[in-house]
C-alpha cells in the first residue's frame, strides 16, 4: 500500500517511514506542511495520506477537506495529541480515521482501512 | 468715581427728561400719559446703561445704552420750533434707536462679533445719518414732516427748497431703516436664538422678545407710512412704549439674575457640606443654573482629565455649544468645567463656584483618581490571567511539539526494531519499552491538557466541556454547553472553574455523580457545577477555589458557592462576556 506522511517534525516523519516500510507500507513521498501535501497527493496519488493534525501553514483538518475533492487517496489523521482533544473535528473532516502517533503501527493503519473497506 | 460719574449723568438727565415732556405737550400737543410714557422709555434706557456700567465697567453694554437713553430723549428736541435745535436733533435724533439696535446685537458680550450683524449694524448707522441731513437739504418748511405737528420748521441746512424731495426722503427713511432694516434686525435675532444654547436660550429669551417687539413696531410705522394701520395710532404707540421699556428692564432683570446666580454660589457651599462626592456636578450644575455642565478632573499621575468615574476622557475644544473653564489651585490645574458657552459671560461666577467648590471638588477628584486607579487594578488583573492563559497555551505548545514528539518518535523506531532482531527475549524487552514510552506519552499528554487544552482553543468551551466530562472517572452529564466562541481569557476562565469544581469532587465530595451546566445570559457566560457528594465546601480553606475566584473575579465575575454540609456543592460562575 502507497503512503504519504506528512509531518512538520523530521524525527516523526522518519521513524515513521522506517516503521511502515518495516510492516510492508510502501512509502511514496513525504511533506512538512500543508500545501506540499496537497501538491504531493495529487501528483503521487498514494493510496493513504498519514497526515499530521498540527501543521505549520494550514491545519491537518484544512488540507483534508481540499484533498477530499480532489485526490483519490484515502486520509488518516495522526497527532500527539488524542482525537477527545479536537472533538468532533476530526469526524467532521472527511478523514477515515485517527491514530494517535504514538500508537501508530502497520496494524492500526491496516484496521482502520479494513474497517472502512 | 464711577458712581459719582453715574450719578452726575442721572441727575443731568432730569432737566433734559424735563425739557422732553414739555416739548411733547407744548410743541406736539400730546397728552401727559404719553409724553410721560415717551420719557420714561429714554429714562429705563439709560438708567438701564447706567447700572449695567457700574456692575460691568468693562463691558461696552453699559455706556451703549446709556447713550441710546440720552439720544432718545434728546431726540424730543427736533420737535423744537427753534431752527438750532430743530436742525441738530432732526439730523442726529434717529441714531438713538441705532444705539437701541447695537445694544440688544452685542449683547451679552458689548460687543458684535458676527460679521453679517456688524455690517446690518453700519447700515443702520449710516441711514440714520445720511437720510435725516439729506432731507434736511431740502426741506423748505412748504410740507408738513413726518411725525410732526403742522408747524413750519426750519432748516438751517436748507440747500435747495424742495418739500417732495425732503418728503421723499423721509418716507425712505421709514422703508429702509423701520422696514428693511428692522425686518433683518428680527432675522439676525431669530437666527441667533436658533443656534444658541439652551441656557442662553432661557437668558436670553426676555430681551430679545422685547427687541422683535420693538422692530416689529418699527415695521408697522414703516407700512402705516403708505397705508392706513389695522391698529389705532393709541395701540401702536403703547406698544412701542411698553417694549421699549421692557427691553432695560430684561437686560437689568439678567444683570439681577447673574447677581442671584452669584449667591446661589453661596448656597452651594452649604449644599455641598451634605452632598456626597457624586452629587457634586449636579449642585454645581445648579448653582451655575447650567444642566449640561460637566466635571473633569485632573490627574497629575497620568497629565490627563478622568471623568468623575475615573475614565480618561479629552476636553472638548471651544464651539458654538460648549465651553470650557479650568480650575487651578496654587497655580496647579485641578478640575475642568465643561458648560454652556453663555457662562463665559459671567467668569466672576464660574470661579466663585469653583472656589466655592474647591475641597468637594478635591474630594471628588480624589475619588475619581481612586476609582481610576481600580479600573487600572481591575484591567492589569485581566491582563494578568490573559498573560497566564497565554503562557498556558505555550507551555502546552512546547509540550506538544518538543518531548511529546522525540518520545513519539523514539517509541516507534523502537517498534520497528521490533522482530528485525529474531530473538524473543529482545522483542519483549523492546515491547515493554515502547509500553513503557506510551505511558509516558499519555502522562506528558495528561500533563499538556491539564496546562491547557487543546480542544478549548480548537473548538471552545462546549467541546472543551464535553471532552471533560466523558474523561471524568465518575459520572458526569453535561447539562447544557454554548456551541459559539467567546474571548479566549473567558472560555479559559470558564473552562478551568469546571476543571477545578471536578477535582474538588474528586478530592473531597464523596459524589456519586456530578453535573456541568454552561450557558449565556444576558451578557453573562454562567458556569454551574453540582454534585451530590458530602457538601461542607469551604473557600477560605484551599487555594483552589480562593484562586478560581480571583480569576473570575479578574474578568469583572463572580463566584458563588453553596455547599450546605450534606447537601452536596453548587459552584456557580457569572463571566462578563459582552453582548
Amino acid at each position: 500500500m502507497t503512503v504519504l506522511i506528512v509531518d512538520d517534525h523530521p524525527s516523526f516523519r522518519a521513524s515513521a517511514r522506517a516503521l511502515l516500510e518495516a510492516e510492508g507500507f510502501e512509502v511514496v513521498g513525504a511533506a512538512a506542511d500543508g500545501e506540499s501535501a496537497v501538491e504531493l497527493a495529487l501528483v503521487l496519488r498514494p493510496e493513504l495520506v498519514l497526515l499530521d493534525v498540527m501543521l505549520p501553514d494550514m491545519s491537518g483538518f484544512e488540507v483534508a477537506e481540499r484533498l477530499a475533492g480532489a485526490a483519490a487517496s484515502r486520509i488518516i489523521l495522526v497527532s500527539s495529541r488524542e482525537q477527545g482533544d479536537y472533538g468532533q473535528r476530526v469526524r467532521r473532516s472527511g478523514a477515515l480515521g485517527f491514530v494517535a502517533k504514538d500508537r501508530l503501527s502497520g496494524a492500526a493503519l491496516r484496521e482502520l482501512m479494513g474497517a472502512a473497506a | 468715581m464711577r458712581r459719582l460719574v453715574a450719578l452726575l449723568i442721572a441727575v443731568g438727565a432730569v432737566p433734559l427728561a424735563i425739557v422732553a415732556y414739555r416739548i411733547q405737550i407744548d410743541q406736539l400737543g400730546s397728552s401727559s400719559a404719553r409724553s410721560l410714557a415717551i420719557v420714561a422709555a429714554g429714562l429705563s434706557f439709560l438708567l438701564a446703561g447706567l447700572i449695567a456700567w457700574l456692575r460691568r465697567p468693562e463691558n461696552r453694554l453699559g455706556p451703549l445704552l446709556a447713550a441710546a437713553g440720552l439720544l432718545l430723549l434728546l431726540r424730543q428736541l427736533r420737535y423744537s420750533d427753534d431752527p438750532l435745535l430743530f436742525t441738530v436733533f432732526f439730523a442726529l435724533g434717529e441714531l438713538g434707536y441705532a444705539l437701541v439696535a447695537h445694544a440688544v446685537l452685542a449683547y451679552p458680550a458689548g460687543r458684535v462679533t458676527d460679521r453679517a450683524e456688524r455690517v446690518l449694524m453700519k447700515v443702520g448707522y449710516a441711514t440714520l445719518i445720511v437720510l435725516p441731513v439729506a432731507t434736511l437739504l431740502f426741506h423748505d418748511g412748504s410740507r408738513r414732516l413726518l411725525g410732526f405737528d403742522e408747524a413750519a420748521r426750519e432748516s438751517l441746512l436748507l440747500l435747495v427748497g424742495n418739500g417732495e424731495v425732503a418728503d421723499a426722503l423721509q418716507k425712505a427713511l421709514r422703508v429702509s431703516f423701520y422696514g428693511v432694516l428692522s425686518a433683518l434686525f428680527i432675522a439676525a435675532i431669530v437666527r441667533r436664538f436658533v443656534g444658541a444654547s439652551p441656557r442662553t436660550r432661557r437668558i436670553f429669551a426676555p430681551l430679545l422678545l422685547a427687541a422683535v417687539a420693538i422692530a416689529l413696531r418699527a415695521i408697522f410705522q414703516s407700512v402705516s407710512t403708505f397705508f392706513d394701520p389695522p391698529f389705532s395710532d393709541e395701540y401702536l404707540f403703547w406698544w412701542q412704549i411698553g417694549a421699549f421699556i421692557a427691553l432695560p428692564v430684561a437686560l437689568v432683570a439678567g444683570l439681577v439674575r447673574a447677581r442671584m446666580a452669584r449667591a446661589a454660589v453661596g448656597d452651594l457651599v452649604l449644599e455641598l457640606q451634605r452632598t456626597p462626592p457624586e452629587g457634586l456636578r449636579d449642585a454645581l450644575a445648579r448653582a451655575l443654573d447650567d444642566p449640561t455642565l460637566e466635571l473633569a478632573f485632573w490627574l497629575p499621575e497620568r497629565g490627563g482629565f478622568v471623568d468623575p468615574a475615573g475614565q480618561p476622557i479629552e476636553l472638548p475644544p471651544a464651539s458654538e455649544s460648549r465651553a470650557v473653564t479650568e480650575l487651578e489651585h496654587e497655580g496647579r490645574p485641578v478640575a475642568a468645567l465643561v458648560h454652556d458657552p453663555s457662562l463665559l459671560e459671567e467668569p466672576r461666577l464660574v470661579r466663585s463656584a469653583g472656589a466655592a467648590a474647591r475641597m468637594a471638588i478635591e474630594n471628588a477628584r480624589l475619588q475619581a483618581e481612586l476609582r481610576a486607579q481600580l479600573d487600572e487594578v481591575r484591567a492589569s488583573r485581566k491582563r494578568i490571567v490573559a498573560a497566564g492563559d497565554a503562557e498556558r497555551r505555550r507551555l502546552e505548545r512546547n509540550l506538544h511539539d518538543g518531548a511529546q514528539q522525540q518520545l513519539v518518535a523514539v517509541a516507534l523506531k523502537l517498534r520497528a526494531a521490533q522482530g528485525k532482531l529474531g530473538d524473543p527475549a529482545v522483542d519483549r524487552l523492546l515491547s515493554e519499552a515502547v509500553n513503557e514510552l506510551q505511558g509516558a506519552v499519555d502522562e506528558l499528554r495528561e500533563l499538556a491538557r491539564g496546562v491547557h487544552p487543546a480542544i478549548l482553543t480548537e473548538e471552545g468551551l462546549g467541546a472543551a466541556l464535553e471532552s471533560l466530562a466523558s474523561r471524568s472517572a465518575f459520572p458526569v452529564r453535561l447539562v447544557e454547553a454554548p456551541e459559539e466562541r467567546f474571548p479566549a481569557d473567558v472560555e479559559g476562565t470558564a473552562y478551568f472553574l469546571a476543571c477545578e469544581a471536578l477535582a474538588n469532587v474528586v478530592k473531597h465530595a464523596q459524589a456519586s455523580r456530578a453535573t456541568i451546566d454552561a450557558r449565556r445570559m444576558d451578557g453573562v457566560l454562567v458556569v454551574e457545577v453540582e454534585d451530590d457528594g458530602v457538601g461542607g465546601a469551604r473557600p477560605a480553606a484551599g487555594s483552589g477555589l480562593r484562586g478560581l475566584a480571583d480569576r473570575v473575579e479578574a474578568l469583572g465575575g463572580h463566584l458563588r458557592i453553596e455547599s450546605p454540609a450534606g447537601g452536596g456543592t453548587r459552584i456557580v460562575g457569572e463571566i462578563p462576556c459582552g453582548s
